[in-house]
């Protein structure tokens, strides 16, 4: 069961890119647009300064929506979606390229400032985060209320969000109300508002879940979660069935996870020609005490000693092999991560031109102290218009 | 038919005046080129991205009065140019579509485009102001502040330069949004308050292309346009249509805390602490203390640089991080011999400026450490 008393919140930005868009260019608000293709797509300014966007009925090519407006999704445009058959649906939408960088500082920003009321953040995309209140002390309606409002000041754009006792709740929930939604869902909730709705919704059921759950006759939560456990076992296998039926339940024991501890740090790199073991030993040589170098202030950087030390070789024919080693002392040191990986080399047959080396620590453990001095953030202006 | 005879340089240097903006892969063909037009004793080059203009104006000293015009890619004429002997005698000659560059023994067959199709900016009627100031207190006032626009920023109007007329004053503001050049220069009128933005390559164009000269410079505020004319170049811009954010509210005021300091000196302590700052970050961390400021810089290989200055200070001690490049920005492009830093607390910008003259204030806010 759901320990009672956890509130996470599932907090994700509507149609985040497009949004972006419009940030920048305004005059696109209430048009379908639709983000995606390349940079032959970017707007040009017209000799009288009016700005001309390329339309989606004039592209030719093969890519792929990346996101739309919802004015274009009324229209049946959606990601993911052929960008030549998203053409014959909205022929006029509005096209413009997708600006990786603008959407990361957008991220940035509303990330921040949720976590200056709420802290406790799991990052689960450039678009979306959990956040974690249970600790936090202010009723839940009016702090939901207020994170809204304060990613609305910093970035200028909405998000929905969803609250319940867990994660899995949360992140249907915060689609249900989309855009700028709000819901807050309890444990009773789950047979009115979740129950009817098909299983595609839940996070972890994917198309192919969903057509053998279809096969089988079931469609919505409801059915899922009312389901004989051993037709699911059949179909699924023990442990996706137990989650499937727990799942259909609302039960969801994950924690907010505010910080990553990495399983493995590695160092790896592609030769500019594919080199040969013997004929180019001493480049190949040099090549492996950098890795091993550079391995190591990864680890010193990070604060990690490693127990297992491993390389991995790509041969000139794509086959590739890894090798590892358990040593005794846990290093970060780069001659004995060297020493390490010869062990490991001596286990492969090197009888083919290798085009890529690569050298792994894994059995990570923390030194206790990062060397790095926590990096600094620059602050921003406070910029407003008169 | 003969377009123009004479010396390499005379051609080489007004056309090397406008092909800056010329870009060199563009989807209209047309803008790779340079407009060549002789009017009676007058050749003109001009070339145009959309959203610049430039035209050089040269009096070639010819007796034959006809008019004549071309366009040709700009790049390719001036490399040839470039690569023929000093002083050497070059003729232009028009041919069907052809251009023929000459000289000595060298024969360059040039394709041309129609001159009507060269996309010359419409020309603003509209005058809404027109101010006259010597060519280097514009190019002085443009080296103050230009470092701090914003280069692709999302935020558009960023990515420009606020001129600013305000009674006698001509001011200039640049920020990306961590740091902010404020600076103005005096006019010899009155003028009512008008303000552009203008976009950043015609403020990087127009920098380069100022003297340190007192002959004047004439700036005309158009409709949807800026019209700068100086020595023998005209230089015309489209505007940035935005809003500029207010940055009054930017400059901070009543700081306690500050201290004078040589700006060459601080400069070299800078350049030589920032060699170990961290290549991404480049975050530096300036102590104050009674008498003493000692900056440290890390980089991601746990090197250090310290160095210490003994300064005249008593403000209380501060403990306050920056991107080193913004401090060595502004250092590089003051001239002057001193320089003032104020401080509020470690999470507030720092203001620096030069004493006894208000024409100046650059805000920089810190990083957090």
């Amino acid at each position: 069961m759901n320990p009672p008393d956890r509130r996470i919140a599932h907090l994700d930005m509507d149609a985040f890119y497009a949004s972006v868009e419009l940030l920048r260019y305004p005059e696109l608000k209430g048009l379908p647009v639709v983000i995606g293709g390349g940079d032959d797509q970017q707007s040009v300014q017209d000799l009288d300064g009016v700005r001309q966007f390329a339309r989606l009925r004039d592209y030719v090519g093969r890519g792929v929506v990346t996101t739309s407006t919802y004015e274009a999704r009324a229209l049946g445009v959606f990601s993911a979606m052929g960008m030549m058959k998203a053409a014959k649906l909205a022929p006029d939408a509005v096209l413009l390229p997708a600006d990786f960088n603008a959407y990361r500082h957008y991220s940035r920003l509303f990330k921040e400032a949720v976590a200056v009321i709420a802290p406790e953040i799991e990052d689960s995309g450039i678009d979306e985060i959990y956040i974690d209140l249970t600790q936090h002390p202010e009723e839940t309606l009016s702090l939901a209320c207020r994170i809204k409002q304060s990613v609305r000041d910093a970035t200028g754009l909405s998000c929905s969000i969803g609250l319940s006792p867990n994660k899995l709740l949360s992140k249907i929930c915060s689609d249900l109300e989309k855009p700028d939604g709000l819901t807050i869902l309890g444990a009773d909730d789950i047979p009115s508002r979740i129950w009817p709705l098909p299983v595609r919704k839940v996070n972890g059921i994917g198309p192919r879940a969903t057509e053998r759950l279809a096969s089988i006759g079931i469609n919505t939560i409801e059915q899922l979660s009312k389901a004989d456990p051993a037709t699911l076992q059949e179909t699924f296998g023990l442990n996706y069935a137990r989650w499937l039926q727990s799942a259909s339940h609302g039960v969801d024991n994950r924690p907010v996870v505010t910080h990553l501890e990495p399983r493995s740090i590695s160092r790896e790199t592609t030769f500019e020609r594919d080199l040969h073991p013997r004929h180019d030993r001493p480049t190949l040589s040099k090549i492996f005490t950098d890795l091993c170098d550079r391995l190591s202030q990864d680890l010193k950087g990070r604060g990690y000693l490693g127990r297992t030390i491993g390389i991995k070789l790509r041969f000139e024919d794509f086959h590739t092999v890894t090798r590892d080693i358990t040593i005794t002392e846990p290093t970060d040191d780069a001659t004995m991560i060297r020493r390490a990986g010869e062990e490991c080399l001596r286990r492969v047959n090197l009888n083919r031109r290798i085009r890529l080396l690569g050298v792994r620590a894994g059995s990570l453990s923390a030194t206790g102290q990062s060397v790095v001095g926590p990096i600094m953030q620059q602050q921003e202006l406070h910029l407003t218009l008169e | 038919m003969k377009l123009i005879q004479t010396e390499k340089e005379a051609l080489l240097r007004p056309l090397q005046a406008v092909t800056g903006i010329v870009e060199r892969r563009h989807t209209l063909p047309i803008l790779s080129n340079v407009l060549i037009e002789k009017k009676n004793e007058n050749l003109t080059f001009m070339a145009t991205d959309l959203e610049i203009q430039i035209t050089t104006i040269t009096n070639n000293n010819e007796t034959t009065k006809n008019e004549l015009a071309v366009t040709v890619a700009a790049k390719k004429l001036q490399d040839i140019l470039r690569a023929l002997p000093e002083k050497a005698l070059v003729t232009l000659d028009l041919e069907e579509n052809r251009l023929q560059v000459k000289a000595g023994k060298s024969r360059f067959n040039l394709q041309t485009l129609p001159v009507e199709d060269f996309p010359k900016l419409p020309e603003s009627t509209e005058q809404q102001a027109r101010i006259t100031l010597k060519q280097k207190e514009l190019k002085n006032l443009l080296f103050l502040v230009q470092y701090a626009m914003a280069q692709q920023d999302i935020r558009y109007y960023l990515n420009g330069l606020l001129l600013l007329l305000e009674d006698n004053h001509l001011k200039a503001v640049a920020t990306d949004g961590h740091r902010l050049g404020f600076a103005w220069v005096e006019l010899e009128s009155n003028q009512e308050r008008k303000e552009v933005i203008l976009p950043r390559k015609a403020v990087l164009e127009l920098a380069k292309q100022l003297n340190d000269s007192d002959d004047p410079v004439i700036v005309e505020i158009l409709q949807n346009q800026i019209k700068f004319t100086f020595s023998n170049i005209v230089i015309v811009s489209k505007i940035v249509d935005g809003k500029f954010p207010d940055y009054n509210r930017v400059i901070p005021r009543g700081y306690q805390k500050h201290f004078e300091v040589n700006r060459g000196l601080l400069l070299q302590t800078l350049q030589r602490a920032a060699i170990l700052s961290n290549e991404k970050f480049r975050g530096a961390r300036i102590i104050l203390t009674t008498g003493n400021l000692r900056i440290v810089c890390n980089n991601s290989e746990q090197e250090e640089a310290q160095e210490e200055l003994e300064i005249k200070y008593e403000g209380g001690a501060l403990d306050i991080g920056f991107n080193i490049t913004y401090l060595l920005d502004v250092l590089n492009n003051l001239t002057c011999e001193t320089v003032q830093c104020s401080f509020g607390d470690a999470s507030s910008s720092a203001l620096i400026t030069v004493p006894g003259n208000d024409n100046f204030k650059y805000v920089v806010m810190p990083m957090r450490i």
